[in-house]
Order: structure tokens, then C-alpha cells, then sequence
């Protein structure tokens, strides 16, 4: 039961914490502009590598270099959507939705021409785990990585309930045109949605970096299961993309324990969980766990 | 109106290109710039360009011809490197293939492009055993050894090792499969014992959960079959940091500079690799490895260097010997040029190779990395050299043939 904890849950809650991060944005894109935004993985990776900058020029700490990756991915995506969304926005969205392959085609190959394609670390070497009560055993990075995550989804959550801000996203996010007639600005808004979902993404893009390694398809690897985890919270419901990715995650990294003597299913098919999931969820249940928006 | 500007200017720049290239002659080098194996690129592909400067600088090819590498991406996966194979033969018209690199991006891109579109294939570095049996209508090669003989050769390692008891940890795709399974059988055969032998999907963050139901089975070592890039260095680092296993066992695919820069080299001392290597005896390949380093400062000891080379440029010399772009003329000369008798030309040696070519003249090609003699399916005997860790790198301390 032990092992359970130590070697299959808490890298599963790790794991889900960083797709519940990068699905916040996924999730509200989807809910506010409406179309799938495919370069969501690749906001991830520019923030993993603009943080990997941070810790080459200046010597700090990932931790510290978090503003940088911050800043890195929100300009990128403020930019793209300057460039190559908003000229679109009026167009089907199916335009936008191809835009965005191409975006993250360019936003992954601009970062392998800037930084390079081999794979990098924050900081080499290995780290015993901490041990508690001779028993429990967690990296200390899992630790990090998962309580910052408590910390960012409560500042989320009362963000979008008590801000203006925030609780405008969430009306425009349950019916555009009726936001619109009440006044609120959409491109303000449009604009607060980037920025969040960028910053989250970039936070999960250096929590990748920070747990394995940083490359140039380290985002773009995670897109599905974000896409898995926004659709089973609800499209348009950031905390139902936490909650989703959280369950993916998890999921995902328990299948293969050996619950009756035998693994659930062999390690090799663990990323087609998030499949399942996903198939199952749009046959069942279409408007996810806290009933978002309908495709 | 910016837009017409410079989509004229894109067309112009595409339209001047396509006419100053006609006089030359095209051949594809397919690699895993970015994916898993990304680290192993750099010196690889130097020394496929440098292959091309020797053709050129030794006056071209089919009579002073330009001889250009296309080099495109196939990510070391499977489905982008068929992507990648098909732009180079339907849209670039190369006469023939170097690459890929990993077992799964050749079996793949030959299967749906290279072999149905009847063109030359030559890996330097593909070693999955399941290549020697392809349907290949003669169309691919390698110049690496298959793991059928890598897998005997690492058992006997590991059994010199007083290891008997062994977990094996392998890699979802052609790569993996292969090596893993000729290392079982021949381990078990020698009389070694595989405690747990399992299976792993590349690009995934924690592999916690397979290490610790492996590390219960009582394996005295791990054998790590995997690219360090993709999951190797995880298995190795997730390994050390809980505890699971503090041996290991490595294959080619873990063989990279980055395994030690992510783990260090501490930790990593009592760790061993197999791979594919050069004969240690070899002249040729002392002078081609200080050419190599006065070209580009440095790289001429990294994996798979000499390998590149030499299948460039045997792809250069079968079509001087073709005397064409034909690609099936390419294809049967490859083994002309390759295998003996013949006068013996080796690396450097190109404009020499013309002239006897000219003179109706036989040769075989002795290159950096063997004597590459194709047998009927397109492999080649080969060495296996034994690695250890020094310093950021690695040193080879023993070599099969």
C-alpha cells in the first residue's frame, strides 16, 4: 500500500498538477474565444525555456525565474493573438483552431533556433527524497510542485469569484453576446484570458522542467491529456480543469499498479488513459463534470 | 499589401533557389534533429557534411555535379519521419536516403516510402533485428551491426560483470523490442536470469511505478534499453533518487553525453553501455577523426560519428559508380562499391575513387567504421565496443567483433 503512495500517487498528483495547470488556459480559450487552442503546449515550453534562461544568465533558482518564464509566454501569446487570431476572430472558428497548429509550429521551432533542440536541466544531479514518518517518501520538488499548485488554484478561484475581472471572464465564458448587451469589454477580457492562461501554462511548463528535463517538444507531448482534462471539468470552468487534470494524472499513473497481483494494464498503454477518458466523457457525459459549455 | 510584399518576396526567393540548384545532385539525410535523440545530432550531421565537402572538394559528383544533403526532421518517431522520408523523395527527388537514425523512423519510412518508391536507404545507426527480414526489394541497408549480435554481445558483458540476476527495462518501439528480446534470450541461454522485463512508453514524466514493482523482483542491476533523451536518463535518475537500483546497464540509445550531464558522472561509475563502434586497428580512422576535429573543434569520439560518414559517402560513391540518379542503378551499386573484390578506396579517398570508377576500375570501399560488406539483406558484421563513464564522457574499455 506503501508503494502505492510513494511510487504510483503522489507522481500521479504531481503529473495531474501540471496538466491541471496547463488545462486552466486550454479551458477558458475554449470557453471565452471558443476555438481549441492548439499552441497551448508549446505557451508551456517557451515558459519552461524562458525560466531555463533566467537560471543560465542570472544563476538563479527556477523558483526565482519564474517571472521570467511568466513573462516569456504571456508576451508570446498576447503577440500570437495580436497577429494571427484576432485578424480571424470574425472568420469560423475552425480558421482559428488551424492558426493555432501553425503557431505552434512556429513557436516550437523559433525556440529550437533560439535555444537549441538538445534537452536541458535546471540543475543537475539527483536528489535523495524526503522521508516521513520512515514510511512516506516524496521529492522535495513534488512537494513544491504540488503545494504551489493548492496555492495558484485558490488565488484562481478567488480571482474569478471576487474580481471584476474575473467574474466577467466567467459571464462571457457562460454566454458571449449576453456579456456583450451587459456591457463588458470583450477585448479586455480577451486580453485577461491570455495572460492567465499563459502565466498557468508557463508555471506548468517550468514544473515539467523542474520534475524531469526541459526540450522543445515538452509541451506539445502534454497537449492531449490537457485537452482530456479541460473537456472532463467542463469547457469554460477553471477549476473543473484543475479538478480534470488532477483525475487524469492520477489516473494515468495508477493504472499500472498491481492492485490483484497483476498490473491494472501494462505501463506501456498508460498515455492512452487519457483517451479513454476523454471518448468516454464525450459519449456519457458531454458537458463535463461541472457543466461547461456544449461542443 | 505588406502580405503581397512578402508572399512575392517568399516566391522569388523560392523560385531563385529552385534555379540556381539544377546542376546537382540530391541525397537525403533523414534525422531526429529534435525528439530523443536531439543530443546525438550535432556530430552525426557534421560528419555527413563533411562527407559532402569531400565529394566536392574532390570535384564534384557524375562529372562535377554538385552533391547536396537535404537534411530534414523526422523527430526519431515513426509517423514524422515518414512525413519527412516522403518530402525528400516526392518533392526534393533525392537519389537515395541516408538515415534514419532510430530502428523505428527506418522500419517506418521504408516501409511506406523508400521501399514502395523504390529508392536507396542507407542507416548508419539502425540496429533492430527485425530490418534483416523486411520485404525490402534490396532497397535498405545499415552499416551497424543488428542487435541480434548486441544482444549477445551485452549478455556476455553482463555475465563478466558477475551479474546474474537482471531487470530490464526496454523502450515501446522497434529499437527496444529488438535489443531487449535478443538480450533476454541470450542471457537466459548463458544462464543468467531476467527477474522482471518490462516495457515502457516513451515521453512520460515518472516511471516510479514500473521501477518500484521491478526493484522488488531482486535484480542485483538494472538494463536500461532506451534513449537517455526520451526516458533512459528518467529511469536512471527516478532509479537512483528512491533508491530502486544503483547499477546499471546500458545499450547504445543510453550511450549520450547528456545521461552524465543530467545524472553525473559519480553516480554513474559502476554503470556500463554496449554499442556499435569502430575497429580499434583502423589507420583510416585516426586521420578521418583529427579532419573531423579540425573542421568543427571537436565531436569526433561521439557515437555514430564514423558511421555517418561512411554511409554518406557510400551512397556518393553507388551513384559515381551508377554513373546516374536512376534510383534503382543506385541501388545495385551499392553493394558494388561496398563489397570486395575491388581496389580499396577509404575515406578521403574520393578523388581516386572517381578516377578508378572512370577506368572501369572495381573498388571497395573500406570505411572509418568497418569494411561494410552488405550481405543479402543489406547487413553488415560489425563491432561492439564495451563503454564506461570518464568524465563528461565516455571511454570504450573493450571491444567484440
Amino acid at each position: 500500500m506503501i508503494e502505492f503512495i510513494n511510487f504510483y500517487l503522489i507522481p500521479g498528483i504531481t503529473l495531474g498538477s501540471i496538466y491541471a495547470l496547463g488545462a486552466v488556459g486550454v479551458s477558458m480559450i475554449f470557453g471565452i474565444l471558443r476555438f481549441a487552442h492548439f499552441a497551448h503546449g508549446d505557451l508551456m515550453t517557451v515558459g519552461a525555456y524562458g525560466a531555463l534562461s533566467a537560471v543560465w544568465v542570472l544563476g538563479v533558482s527556477p523558483w526565482l525565474a519564474m517571472p521570467f518564464a511568466i513573462g516569456f509566454a504571456v508576451i508570446a501569446a498576447l503577440c500570437c493573438d495580436r497577429m494571427f487570431y484576432k485578424p480571424l476572430r470574425d472568420l469560423p472558428t475552425i480558421y482559428t483552431v488551424i492558426a493555432s497548429f501553425g503557431v505552434a509550429l512556429i513557436l516550437r521551432s523559433l525556440i529550437q533556433v533560439l535555444w537549441g533542440t538538445e534537452s536541458q536541466v535546471y540543475s543537475s544531479g539527483f536528489q535523495k527524497p524526503l522521508v516521513y514518518f520512515d514510511t512516506i517518501r516524496i521529492a522535495s520538488r513534488h512537494v513544491q510542485i504540488i503545494s504551489a499548485t493548492i496555492v495558484i488554484t485558490v488565488a484562481l478561484h478567488l480571482f474569478l469569484t471576487y474580481s471584476r475581472a474575473g467574474r466577467c471572464m466567467r459571464a462571457v465564458a457562460d454566454d458571449a453576446s449576453l456579456a456583450r448587451v451587459a456591457g463588458i469589454d470583450t477585448d479586455n477580457i480577451i486580453r485577461w484570458t491570455w495572460v492567465i492562461g499563459a502565466a498557468l501554462a508557463a508555471v506548468a511548463g517550468v514544473f515539467v522542467g523542474l520534475d524531469t528535463d526541459v526540450h522543445t517538444n515538452l509541451g506539445w507531448n502534454m497537449l492531449l491529456p490537457m485537452f482530456a482534462a479541460a473537456l472532463l471539468g467542463g469547457i469554460g470552468k477553471p477549476l473543473g480543469a484543475i479538478t480534470g487534470g488532477l483525475i487524469i494524472g492520477v489516473v494515468e499513473e495508477c493504472v499500472s499498479y498491481p492492485f490483484f497481483g497483476e498490473s491494472l494494464l501494462s505501463p506501456s498503454y498508460k498515455s492512452a488513459v487519457a483517451f479513454v477518458i476523454m471518448i468516454a466523457l464525450l459519449l456519457f457525459r458531454p458537458q463535463g463534470l461541472f457543466r461547461g459549455r456544449l461542443l | 499589401m505588406k502580405l503581397t510584399v512578402l508572399a512575392s518576396a517568399v516566391l522569388a526567393i523560392a523560385l531563385g533557389s529552385a534555379s540556381a540548384y539544377s546542376d546537382e545532385v540530391k541525397v537525403g539525410a533523414l534525422m531526429g534533429i529534435t525528439g530523443p535523440l536531439a543530443n546525438f545530432i550535432p556530430p552525426i550531421l557534421n560528419a555527413a557534411r563533411l562527407a559532402e565537402k569531400d565529394v566536392n572538394d574532390g570535384g564534384g559528383i557524375l562529372g562535377g555535379e554538385k552533391f547536396t544533403l537535404v537534411v530534414v526532421d523526422g523527430q526519431a518517431a515513426a509517423q514524422p519521419s515518414v512525413d519527412a522520408a516522403s518530402k525528400l523523395v516526392n518533392l526534393e527527388n533525392v537519389a537515395a536516403i541516408m538515415g534514419g537514425l532510430s530502428s523505428g523512423a527506418t522500419i517506418a519510412s521504408a516501409n511506406a516510402v523508400s521501399i514502395p518508391n523504390g529508392v536507396l536507404q542507407v542507416s548508419p545507426t539502425s540496429t533492430s533485428p527485425a530490418m534483416t527480414d523486411m520485404e525490402d526489394n534490396d532497397f535498405l541497408f545499415r552499416i551497424v551491426p543488428s542487435d541480434n549480435y548486441q544482444g549477445q554481445v551485452l549478455a556476455k558483458m553482463v555475465l563478466e560483470e558477475q551479474l546474474s540476476k537482471v531487470a530490464v527495462a526496454y523502450v515501446n518501439n522497434d529499437y527496444g523490442v529488438g535489443i531487449a528480446g535478443t538480450f533476454k534470450a541470450a542471457y537466459e541461454s548463458m544462464g543468467g536470469t531476467v527477474t522482471a522485463f518490462e516495457k515502457h512508453e516513451d515521453k512520460k514524466n515518472s516511471y516510479r511505478g514500473e521501477l518500484a514493482t521491478m526493484a522488488s523482483s531482486g535484480a542485483e542491476a538494472l538494463v536500461v534499453i532506451a534513449y537517455a533523451g526520451g526516458s533512459g536518463a528518467k529511469i536512471v535518475k527516478q532509479s537512483l533518487e528512491n533508491g530502486f537500483f544503483d547499477r546499471f546497464v546500458g545499450t547504445d540509445g543510453l550511450r549520450d553525453d547528456l545521461l552524465i550531464e543530467q545524472i553525473g558522472a559519480e553516480a554513474l561509475a559502476t554503470t556500463f553501455f554496449s554499442a556499435p563502434t569502430s575497429p580499434d586497428d583502423n589507420p583510416v580512422g585516426e586521420i578521418f577523426h583529427t579532419r573531423f576535429d579540425e573542421e568543427f573543434g571537436e565531436g569526433s569520439d561521439k557515437p555514430f560519428v564514423d558511421q555517418s560518414y561512411d554511409a554518406t559517402m557510400l551512397i556518393a560513391l553507388a551513384i559515381e559508380k551508377a554513373g546516374t540518379t536512376d534510383r534503382s542503378k543506385v541501388r545495385d551499386a551499392l553493394r558494388e562499391v561496398a563489397n570486395a573484390p575491388g581496389e580499396e578506396v577509404g575515406p578521403g579517398d574520393w578523388k581516386k575513387a572517381v578516377a578508378l570508377l572512370a577506368d572501369g576500375k572495381d573498388i571497395n570501399y573500406e570505411g572509418v567504421s568497418g569494411s561494410h560488406e552488405f550481405d543479402n539483406n543489406g547487413d553488415v558484421a560489425g563491432f561492439i565496443g564495451k563503454f564506461v563513464v570518464d568524465g563528461d564522457s565516455y571511454k570504450q574499455i573493450a571491444i567484440f567483433k
